[in-house]
């Protein structure tokens, strides 16, 4: 192969590292577009043999938002092999003990349960706060758009803001609220 | 039975093709035992023994020569084209064949033929692709035609022409220099024969279309096209700046990283390779691809050039000064 | 003399085995073991074999149009329109390319592709043509769009 040939071929198949940020997202919605990045499905040379996903790095999975009462009714279960050694975990203690396995859990499941699961699980790197290894982030180069919208937090916006912003009304000083 | 055949020289199961649908649909009782045979005759002369075509029954040496003429649609000398197809070793075989026999026949050989078909075949392979790549500098043209002149395409075409039974040479199967210089001898022959167009047309109907499908900057190896480039630039006074454009996992073994090289604020060219350095290099590469419009998109060679093209070579980059 | 009874002796033997078995064993060539060395270990599973590869033809059909739509569906994204979007587009355009064609021009030319994307998201604006599920956002190209048919009746008129 020429040179010019073996680069082109280096440049298409080079696996990008994406960024998903979890803050108060679905984990089984994200988990249906972070599965897509990660068997390499958003790219036009897809193949399942070919090597082709990318990484795909989660951040804030600790502020994850389950839907409805999931977080009280949703269970896990799981079996050590050993006779008795069913348990069956309820979210919220699962994410007590360890913040990461939730969404962990939900990209396994919305994968194809082949051999090629466990490899393409190794490609994704969750973190449960904002704190990422030095060499991770120099990696990253794209940044995948979340699903729902993240509003501001009423008390997260300035004093400064909220006294420029402009008002209809405000209440009489006397005014007493119930 | 079957166990014993089975352990006999397993001639069927090696290299034998026994076509499935022989008459009747099976295979006879007395093939196995006949192949057996022929085996073992073949073992016993010692391997394979091919024979050259000039020594069966039907062999008609000025019929051959004839019909390779018109194979060619080319009007040969018949005088020439039979020098052209003798070999040096052969008249020294019949010389000494000849001194037992106290017989003197002159057989000429093809070596001053093979001289003058080289120069004309350098010549106007170099008219040619000057012609056709106009903007490529002379060192990537002298390149081509070292390649298209070496000894391995040359044999290649004269055996795919049929030559390899018409040369008369000591052994057989002839060796490849042999059809190199037999292919040259032929130029030569036709060069005498009808003249420099049509013996340019020969040299580019056969040997220049060898280069259908490749790429034409491999034949010229680029040691360090970044100072090549900048040479260039220097020339013409213009700004040449190198730019990351984009990277991809950088601490990672599976690095990818793009440069861009801009011109005068304006993007020339990008490459990209596992470290800068290497992107920067494939860059400058790209650059020197689109300066002398060779890229990969570039206008298919043309060749159907007709007659002796012009010379043009005073218009022509020359990379080395000296 | 003649001896004619001599002739009654000789028996026409069937043809050799030999040849029958190696039909098989040439196709069981990669197998291991006894599959590969014994015959009647070998017969059935080249048998088997080859009753797959029949059924894998319609196979292979199917699971190559899967992956063309795989591929087309990834190479629209970046364009941001869906996959029916760009066929009903094209459809109505008249530009017939099957799946195998667009799948090449979105792994192959990349450019092409994504002018494909553009005419055919135009097309279903001109339409008034409304799916849900595309996003709002255009795509990149700008396609210097004449109404031919305007053109041409202006022409007329002159």
């Amino acid at each position: 192969m020429s040179a010019a040939k073996r680069v082109q071929q280096w440049a298409t198949f080079a696996r990008t590292w994406h960024i998903f940020d979890c803050k108060w997202q679905d984990p089984y919605q994200s988990a249906e577009v972070i599965k897509k990045y990660l068997m390499g499905l958003h790219k036009p040379i897809y193949h399942s043999m070919n090597d082709c996903g990318d990484v795909v790095v989660c951040i804030n999975s600790r502020e994850i938002a389950l839907r409805g009462n999931d977080w009280r009714q949703r269970a896990y279960f799981h079996h050590t092999g050993y006779p008795g050694g069913a348990t069956w975990t309820l979210a919220w203690e699962v994410h007590n003990k360890d913040p990461t396995m939730i969404i962990k859990k939900a990209v396994y499941k919305a994968m194809r349960g082949n051999l090629q699961r466990r490899h393409t699980m190794q490609r994704l790197l969750i973190y449960p706060g904002e704190e990422i290894p030095e060499d991770i982030i120099q990696n990253v180069s794209n940044q995948i758009r979340q699903l729902r919208l993240v509003p501001t937090r009423l008390d997260h916006i300035s004093e400064e803001e909220v006294k420029k912003f402009p008002k209809v009304m405000d209440y009489p000083q006397d005014y007493v609220l119930k | 039975m079957a166990f014993v055949r089975r352990f006999t020289p397993l001639l069927a199961k090696t290299f034998l093709n026994i076509p499935i649908n022989t008459q009747g649909r099976r295979i006879h009782r007395w093939v196995s035992p006949t192949l057996i045979e022929l085996k073992y005759r073949e073992k016993k002369q010692g391997g394979k023994v091919i024979n050259p075509r000039n020594t069966f029954l039907e062999w008609n040496l000025e019929a051959e020569l004839y019909a390779f003429g018109k194979r060619l649609n080319e009007e040969f000398d018949s005088d020439l084209l039979l020098q052209a197809f003798t070999d040096r070793s052969y008249v020294i075989k019949e010389e000494m064949k000849q001194k037992e026999m106290e017989f003197d026949l002159k057989m000429k050989d093809n070596r001053e033929l093979v001289k003058e078909g080289e120069k004309f075949m350098e010549e106007y392979i170099q008219l040619y692709l000057e012609a056709v790549l106009p903007k490529f500098p002379v060192e990537g043209i002298v390149g081509i035609k070292n390649h298209l002149m070496s000894e391995s395409v040359l044999a290649n075409i004269s055996l795919h022409l049929g030559t390899k039974d018409i040369i008369l040479a000591a052994e057989y199967p002839v060796e490849r220099q042999i059809l190199a210089n037999t292919f040259k001898a032929l130029v030569g022959a036709l060069l005498q024969s009808s003249g420099d167009e049509q013996s340019g047309h020969f040299v580019r109907d056969f040997v220049i279309t060898q280069l259908q499908g490749q790429d034409v900057n491999d034949y010229w190896h680029i040691e360090d096209p970044w100072t090549m480039l900048t040479d260039l630039m220097s020339k013409t006074g213009s700004e040449l700046e190198p730019r990351l454009i984009g990277e991809v996992g950088k601490n990672t073994l599976l690095a990818c990283y793009r440069v861009g090289l801009y011109l005068d604020k304006k993007m020339l060219s990008s490459g990209f390779g596992e470290t800068v350095a290497t992107a920067k290099e494939m860059a400058a590469r790209e650059a020197l691809k689109k300066i002398f419009a060779t890229e990969e998109n570039m206008y298919p060679i043309n060749f159907k050039l007709n007659g002796i093209p012009k010379s043009t070579s005073d218009l022509r980059y020359k990379i080395s000064a000296n | 003399m003649v001896f004619l009874t001599v002739a009654n002796w000789i028996r026409a033997r069937g043809p050799d085995e030999f040849w029958r078995k190696r039909r098989i064993f040439r196709l069981a060539a990669h197998y291991t073991g006894r599959r590969r060395n014994c015959y009647s270990v070998a017969v059935r599973n080249v048998h088997r074999a080859l009753a797959y590869a029949t059924k894998a033809r319609k196979l292979k059909k199917e699971d190559m149009k899967v992956l063309w739509d795989t591929r087309i569906t990834a190479a629209c994204e970046q364009h941001n329109i869906t996959a029916f979007s760009l066929r009903e587009g094209l459809g109505r355009a008249d530009i017939m390319l099957d799946r195998k064609s667009l799948s090449d021009l979105a792994a192959w030319e990349p450019k092409t592709f994504h002018c494909l994307a553009a005419v055919a998201k135009e097309k279903l604006n001109l339409d008034n043509f409304i799916d849900g599920t595309d996003k709002k956002e255009p795509t990149g190209i700008n396609l210097n769009l004449k109404d031919v048919m305007l053109e041409a009746w202006l022409k007329e008129k002159k």
